[in-house]
């Protein structure tokens, strides 16, 4: 699609003219009324004339990345292969380049984040310019300035330039015939690419035809990360937007923006020829990445972004969930909070059922009114209690297993053991067993100094005075000496389970 | 996936917990049925048994680690009836999802295998990295491997489906403590 404008814009210029100097002057910071005479050569030249006279004034920050930006592209002038396909369209794509950039109606400012020029964009029309003294020079500044607006284009793209694009569109025949050439030139593809990159965060649906070759960037999930609110231009920039599938990679090489935007997603490309005139199309599969400034840009960095970003946003809920995690920092030591989290809740899970097992000799469970006027009672009273007493237990526990064990699997034995303990004597131990929470509790604490302990045991009593134990701490203390001695005995029994 | 779509799955507590409670008594009364005196043990494992399951129905199927748990289950012979039972109506709907993970299962085991053995390979060939990003790196690894071998089915996840697995699983956990430790108060309590 950005070939098609450019090489329309490039027939009719005088279209454009008028479009030109409305679109641009607010659009642009650059710009004055005098860039845009209708005369192409001058345009040019004025425009770029412009661009080098007034480069700190329009973009701060942005100049200076882009002025690196630029002395890079200048830099990589002698490496464009594909100059000699072009040299035919070098004029009027440059031309249309220039015009088009002008006709975009930027209405979203806030969009314009005024990339740093990825614009490898002119690059191919710029080397063919090379011969021209100076031209590079003139070549960069101004690739600077139309990448600048092809990313103000991009957005602003459905409303305004349609009519334009219909405009452009009266003369197909040679159009078309440059249209292979102009869309294989990485130039070009990379001023797309940075067109399209502006356009954050829609999401569109692949092509048949692009499946192919770019499963492997594109995620089908229709996630939307999506901060930017443009839903108006988001179709229409698909509209537009639409070059080769080979030069997928290579857009999302160049594209570079400020860190304004946090739209992720990766830029999509659908087939040039054929959705100028179709309708919005549905709901997009794809997600836009935004490459960060100063950040890789190729795909793959773009891809692992996007997924470190899922993970940290899942971890932040799991932080929220498994106590203890609030304080915690870094990947590894939050995976161990949480795997210990879990080890105990499955443990958990294990002991309780023994216990079960233990106090229901037949499985009958038949006192299902009692249980369930006691479940629900319970739920009531002794919910808002437990999760505080099972995280506080849990949270013990995840304390106390790595200064007891660095090995995990020894923390299992040490619970599993004092486990067995409980359950293998009879049933009147039952009404101890909750005191072996608050035993291990009791052992987790010397080694928790965190923990507060006074506040903690508290909430136990609380809840033993529930269950209607209404043990003291003293005998809770024998019990746990008790529990200790028979750990050591009872550790054979671990491997019965 | 985004934030919001996760919140759906954290359905209210109390639903959750009758569901779970109905579920499970379901599986208990069924399994007391085949076998007359079990030994503690045995009981143990029914309690447990029929509670996992019962949890992971809750879920409808909507998770991995509920599906892998009830295609594990299923698996062995000598307790699906108690499966059926506590899956009652939506047996249909399991028989279709147990298949297709097993056969997914089967297909990425070998995915994981082939790439566990590149792996290797390419570790012994790398010499021990000494920057703090690859021991990070090793780290996170390896707690990652651990959570893998904790979930159920989580083996064949990616890292952000661990997670987002992990989050959901250790929800149900919660759940499931909570009406066991009901259940066992409210039993003992009666026994009294």
């Amino acid at each position: 699609m950005d070939n098609q404008f450019f090489l329309d814009a490039g027939i009719p210029p005088l279209h454009f003219g008028s479009s030109l100097s409305s679109s641009l002057s607010p659009v642009m910071e650059i710009q004055s009324q005098d860039c845009f005479p209708t005369d192409y050569g001058l345009q040019y030249e004025s425009a770029l004339s412009s661009m080098v006279s007034s480069p700190a004034s329009s973009n701060g920050n942005n100049m200076s990345s882009e002025s690196l930006m630029m002395r890079e592209l200048i830099g990589k002038l002698g490496s464009v292969g594909n100059s000699g396909e072009i040299l035919h369209h070098s004029q009027p794509m440059l031309a249309a380049a220039s015009s088009s950039c002008y006709s975009t109606p930027l209405n979203s400012p806030p969009k314009l984040n005024l990339p740093v020029p990825k614009s490898m964009g002119l690059k191919s029309g710029v080397a063919d310019f090379s011969a021209d003294p100076g031209f590079a020079e003139r070549a960069a500044k101004f690739s600077c300035f139309g990448s600048r607006s092809f990313n103000g284009r991009r957005t602003q793209f459905g409303p305004k330039d349609n009519g334009e694009i219909a405009a452009c569109r009266f003369n197909p025949p040679p159009v078309n015939v440059k249209l292979p050439r102009v869309s294989s030139s990485p130039a070009m593809k990379t001023l797309a690419a940075n067109c399209r990159e502006e356009s954050t965060v829609s999401e569109q649906n692949p092509d048949p035809g692009f499946k192919g070759s770019n499963s492997r960037k594109r995620k089908a999930v229709p996630k939307a990360k999506t901060n930017e609110t443009s839903p108006s231009p988001s179709p229409n920039s698909s509209k537009v937007t639409k070059l080769n599938e080979a030069s997928n990679e290579k857009r999302c090489k160049l594209s570079k923006t400020n860190g304004n935007e946090n739209g992720s997603g990766k830029a999509e490309e659908e087939d040039a020829n054929g959705s100028n005139t179709k309708a919005p199309e549905p709901p997009k599969d794809y997600i836009h990445v935004r490459a960060r400034r100063g950040q890789a840009t190729d795909s793959h960095s773009l891809a692992e972004r996007v997924r470190r970003e899922k993970i940290s946003e899942r971890m932040k809920l799991l932080q929220n969930l498994v106590p203890g995690c609030n304080k915690v920092t870094g990947k590894a030591l939050m995976l161990d909070e949480i795997i210990n989290y879990v080890q105990s809740l499955q443990r958990q899970v294990e002991f309780l059922s023994m216990k079960l097992a233990s106090v229901n000799t037949s499985l009958d469970f038949n006192v299902e009114s009692l249980v369930s006027k006691d479940v629900f009672h319970s739920n009531t009273l002794q919910n808002p209690i437990f999760p505080v007493n099972s995280s506080a237990f849990l949270g013990h526990q995840s304390q106390q297993n790595p200064p007891l064990n660095s090995n995990i699997a020894n923390g299992t034995m040490s619970q599993c053991s004092v486990d067995h303990l409980d359950s293998a004597i009879s049933p009147k131990l039952n009404t101890h067993l909750p005191q072996t929470q608050i035993n291990r509790f009791i052992k987790t604490v010397p080694q928790n100094p965190i923990f507060p302990y006074p506040s903690f045991c508290e909430g136990d009593l609380e809840t033993l005075v529930q269950m209607g134990f209404g043990h003291n701490q003293s005998q809770e203390m024998a019990l746990h000496s008790q529990n200790f001695q028979g750990s050591n005995q009872v550790s054979d029994m671990k491997v019965e389970l | 996936m985004p934030l919001s779509s996760l919140k759906p799955k954290m359905r209210p507590h109390s639903s959750l917990k009758q569901e779970f409670l109905k579920k499970w008594i379901m599986g208990l009364q069924r399994c007391s049925f085949s076998k007359k005196n079990m030994s503690i043990l045995e009981r143990k494992k029914a309690i447990k048994f029929s509670a996992d399951i019962a949890m992971a129905s809750a879920r409808n199927g909507t998770t991995c680690w509920s599906r892998s748990l009830i295609s594990n289950a299923s698996k062995e012979g000598s307790d699906i009836h108690v499966v059926e039972q506590i899956l009652g109506s939506e047996s249909d709907r399991p028989a279709v999802e147990n298949k297709v993970p097993t056969r997914r299962a089967s297909v990425c085991k070998k995915i994981v295998k082939r790439s566990c053995r590149i792996r290797r390979r390419r570790r012994r060939r790398k010499c021990v990295a000494s920057a703090p990003s690859s021991i990070a790196k090793h780290l996170v690894r390896k707690r990652r491997e651990v959570l893998k071998s904790l979930i159920p089915g989580g083996e064949f996840m990616n890292e952000i489906c661990l997670i987002e697995e992990t989050l959901d699983y250790i929800t149900s956990l919660r759940v499931q403590v909570d009406v066991m430790r009901s259940l066992a108060s409210a039993s003992v309590r009666a026994s009294e």
